[in-house]
């Protein structure tokens, strides 16, 4: 029966570009390999851990969303245990609804970052350190503080 | 985490319902039951029913997790059963990853 996974898992922060790539396309392969299908493979980038994890204060964080048979996250499981890059890993099997949701949350998530990145290139928006004078427009990225902002609105 | 026991809620009057139940105490004092007046807790997460709770949505996860690190209280943030159970998880998939600590002292 197929159903939707999440496999989160957290890399050395030692390891070189190609290294971190070259690991996660290994994994990748056992995913698609074994007759799953992605929806994302997204790197969320380098974080600092809650806890030391075999003495690293900070990992990469790497996650896939797909669907697949059992048999698929079993053995990527089994891999990412021997593999001595990989720091932590968890697999998620995900309740068929929210399967959904998570979906489509995960293609807005990279319809975003894809926009972006089609800002930057065009160089609508403006480089890091770059001075625009005292008025910003709202849209500017240095103002926007999400952190605080929602954290005061919740109560 | 301020918890909104703060805010003042239409002048707090002593909340009886028509033909309010001749229970035991009767109506306080003004005073004194302002002061007791604490504004009603409710399920964040009831707000909007679409959503799960996500174990990697850190910032939400927080709002639960004090200073000790440990989950917050239904008793406390007024969350309800059901979500509190969905909260539980993934508060501890999240300590799993690494993304929200098991004890900080």
């Amino acid at each position: 029966m197929v159903r939707t996974y999440e496999t989160v898992f957290i890399t050395q922060p030692t390891l070189t570009e190609d290294d971190e790539r070259a690991a996660i396309d290994a994994f990748a392969e056992i995913v698609s390999g074994g007759g799953g299908v992605f929806t994302a493979n997204d790197r969320m980038g380098r974080r600092r851990l809650a806890y030391p994890i075999q003495k690293f204060e900070d990992g990469v964080y790497t996650r896939f969303l797909y669907d697949s048979e059992p048999a698929v996250p079993k053995e990527l499981d089994r891999r990412l245990r021997i593999n001595d890059k990989v720091i932590r890993h968890m697999t998620v099997c995900l309740e068929p609804d929210w399967a959904v949701a998570a979906k489509e949350q995960a293609v807005r998530d990279a319809q975003i970052r894809a926009e972006t990145e089609a800002a930057r290139a065009a160089g609508l928006l403006p480089e890091e350190g770059a001075e625009t004078g005292p008025e910003r427009r709202p849209g500017d990225p240095r103002d926007r503080d999400d952190e605080e902002g929602d954290y005061e609105e919740r109560d | 985490m301020g918890m909104m026991r703060d805010r003042d809620e239409g002048g707090a009057q002593g909340g009886r319902g028509p033909g309010g139940r001749g229970g035991p105490g009767g109506p306080r004092t003004g005073g004194r039951r302002r002061f007791l007046f604490r504004r009603r807790k409710y399920c964040k997460f009831c707000e909007d029913k679409a959503r799960w709770i996500d174990y990697k949505d850190v910032r939400t996860l927080q709002n639960y997790i004090p200073e000790r690190a440990k989950i917050l209280p239904r008793r406390i943030s007024g969350t309800c059963a059901t979500h509190q159970r969905q909260l539980m998880q993934a508060i501890k998939r999240a300590r799993t990853i690494a993304l929200v600590p098991f004890t900080s002292d």
